[in-house]
């Protein structure tokens, strides 16, 4: 059992921790001529690079609002509609779950078109909230069937019990779905923030300039050859999903029986 | 009960948009003004500049000069917002279609194909160039490089704002003397197998390096740039061209098997020295890069017979601004002497300018002659004599076509 611990720490430190610091090393270096025999050379200026651009801060705290915004509504959207999948049964279920799916099948800028015309009509587009409901359309369907998929391992059981006990919907929620399912939260935080804050096409066209998230900043740069800014925005970039996660983890921990698991079972 | 309220609101939503429409003034009656009057309109307003961001250089030559000198001689705030042209077009399309006339766009900097796509689609303001008093004063006004944009009629809707030349980039460590002419540069590839290679046709730069060998191949350069796109009549020289890359191709970088998708590519193969050749649009642009230690010291840049093609990018003012005049003062000023001189040297982008030299002051033209632009640079007359005018936008998608049929499948 210990050996293949071992085996796994080695595994995922050579093909996870490996890259990312390499990375971190090519963002504080000169171009590496490794071929050629030369050591590396350190430098800073690519982060002053980054620093001096005056969007840089400002759409990093877009990046985050609409991060936040958007994981907030696939929270709630997905926790209902999960558990509505899996408790209720009508006609034409298959249907409705085939389509909330779509989006994902679907290239999102063939939809983002269309709708960037509606939102033009009702006054959306070059609005953080009109950004925000089109990071809605790649990220909502897995966050759907992340939580029905949720609901489904708890089982009918667990969800007849408190009803029987006499709770209202909202103690069960908080006393019983939430802290039981939160694999299912975790993964969707992770999956909402890294999706929402990678899209570039779909946030230039409905935030139209008015809204400047990271990408905005950061994409243009994959044309340049100077690695090491691209590396320093990388690193710049990945730090975003590793913030918000710690707050989402945080916040977890205010959920019942988070400290004392153990004690509290027995 | 609750689906007929949300739908009552979006009525009302939608009837208070379509309310909102046509509040943008005319673009000709901000042009007919007298330029008094435009600057004195452009006066403490806000301009809003869109344009592609992956340039710190450029980036820094808008950020930290032009910004505060405009704000300061003409109280003009420029906004630079970071996005494609692509996506910039994308977005006025869908305003065009939309009827949406308050856009957040005032300046677009533009040329080729997605200026011949803009004027098409009727997404610019109009004709303005003939009002700016710089443009006017300083600039050669029926030069034909700023009257057709790689073959589009200009008809003053976009004022040239910096031109670029096409040139190689070379070790000159390795490389004693570089090729100096096509078929030198076959020689050299073949005698030195695998350190050479260009982007495919997808990619802009890779596009121009394969007209200049179609360039090359015609009888003159002049047959290719000076007529609309007709296969048949080119047929011969085209030929002439794929026997050119086919017999290159297996002594290229990979044997040929393999082509680099863009220029950032190539650039990263020529920085860590696995291929010893480079090239790009912007005479210039290796300077940024060796000073970064992207590039090697020893880089050096040349041109080869027949001669290397140029263009001049554009500013220009799509139909839905908001604020013409502040659009047209900051465009009047970005074409000035003094912010162009800015622009030539080498500390933020180091671009070659469009203005005629001849026709500026006595001190401002030593001011511009005296500019060192930096050892990788060629002089401005070796690159003058051997400049060749872009082709028709048609080309451009022929070889995309055609490279692949010829050169890749076979």
């Amino acid at each position: 059992m210990r050996h293949y611990k071992i085996r796994f720490y080695v595994l995922a430190s050579f093909l996870f921790l490996f890259p990312a610091l390499l990375l971190v090393l090519q963002s504080l270096s000169k171009t590496w001529r490794f071929q050629r025999g030369e050591g590396i050379r350190f430098q800073l200026d690519s982060f002053q690079v980054l620093l001096s651009d005056p969007n840089l801060w400002s759409a990093t705290g877009w990046s985050i609002t609409i991060g936040l915004l958007v994981l907030l509504i696939n929270l709630v959207v997905g926790i209902t509609t999960g558990k509505a999948l899996t408790s209720l049964s009508f006609r034409g279920k298959s249907f409705i779950e085939a389509v909330m799916l779509a989006p994902i099948l679907v290239p999102v800028l063939a939809i983002a078109i269309g709708l960037h015309l509606f939102m033009i009509r009702i006054g959306l587009a070059d609005t953080a909230l009109g950004v925000v409901l089109i990071h809605l359309v790649p990220t909502v369907p897995y966050s759907i069937k992340i939580f029905q998929n949720a609901y489904q391992q708890l089982g009918r059981s667990m969800l007849d019990q408190p009803v029987i006990l006499g709770s209202n919907p909202w103690h069960q929620l908080v006393t019983i779905e939430l802290p039981l399912m939160k694999p299912a939260i975790r993964s969707v935080t992770f999956l909402t923030i890294v999706i929402s804050l990678s899209q570039y096409a779909i946030t230039s066209i409905v935030g139209g300039g008015t809204i400047i998230t990271l990408p905005m900043v950061f994409f243009p740069f994959l044309d340049t050859a100077n690695a090491s800014i691209m590396a320093a925005f990388s690193v710049w970039f990945a730090m975003i999903p590793f913030f918000l996660y710690m707050i989402v983890e945080a916040l977890l921990w205010l959920l019942p029986y988070s400290k004392k698991m153990r004690r509290t079972t027995t | 009960m609750r689906l007929l309220s949300l739908l009552g609101l979006l009525t009302i939503m939608l009837l208070s948009a379509c309310s909102s429409q046509n509040s943008s003034q005319e673009f000709s009656t901000v042009t007919e003004q007298k330029w008094s009057e435009v600057e004195a309109d452009a006066e403490d307003t806000t301009v809003r500049m869109f344009m592609w961001g992956g340039d710190e250089g450029i980036n820094q030559y808008i950020d930290d000069w032009v910004t505060p000198n405009l704000k300061e001689k003409h109280n003009v705030t420029l906004e630079r917002i970071p996005m494609d042209t692509g996506e910039i077009l994308q977005k006025l399309q869908t305003e065009k279609q939309a009827g949406k006339q308050d856009g957040t766009i005032d300046i677009i900097w533009i040329n080729g194909e997605n200026f011949k796509n803009a004027k098409e689609n009727k997404l610019l303001a109009g004709s303005f160039t003939s009002n700016l008093p710089n443009f006017n004063e300083f600039y050669q006004t029926d030069d034909p490089a700023f009257q057709t944009d790689f073959g589009t009629p200009v008809e003053g809707m976009e004022a040239p704002w910096g031109k670029v030349q096409f040139v190689f980039h070379y070790e000159s460590e390795k490389i004693e003397t570089p090729p100096a002419s096509f078929e030198e540069l076959k020689g050299w590839v073949q005698e030195n197998p695998g350190k050479f290679t260009y982007p495919n046709a997808d990619d802009f730069t890779g596009n121009a390096f394969l007209r200049h060998i179609l360039y090359a191949s015609a009888d003159t350069p002049s047959d290719i740039y000076d007529s609309p796109l007709d296969e048949g009549s080119i047929s011969e020289t085209a030929e002439e061209t794929w026997n050119y890359l086919n017999e290159m191709e297996p002594e290229l970088w990979r044997s040929g098997e393999h082509y680099p998708n863009t220029l950032t590519e190539l650039d990263r193969l020529y920085s860590q020295g696995e291929v010893w050749m480079t090239m790009g649009y912007n005479e210039a642009r290796a300077e940024s890069l060796i000073n970064d230690g992207v590039f090697p010291e020893t880089t050096r840049s040349f041109v080869m017979e027949p001669g290397s093609i140029g263009n001049t990018h554009f500013l220009s003012i799509p139909f839905n601004s908001t604020n013409p005049a502040g659009a047209l003062t900051a465009i009047n000023f970005m074409l000035s002497p003094e912010a162009q001189l800015a622009k030539l040297k080498p500390n933020y982008w180091g671009e070659n300018t469009p203005i005629s030299i001849d026709k500026l002051p006595k001190e401002m033209k030593e001011e511009f002659q005296s500019v060192d632009r930096g050892q990788s640079v060629l002089s401005q007359q070796k690159l003058e004599d051997s400049f060749l005018p872009e082709s028709e936008a048609a080309y451009v998608d022929w070889m995309k076509e055609q490279w692949f049929d010829e050169v890749v499948q076979n």
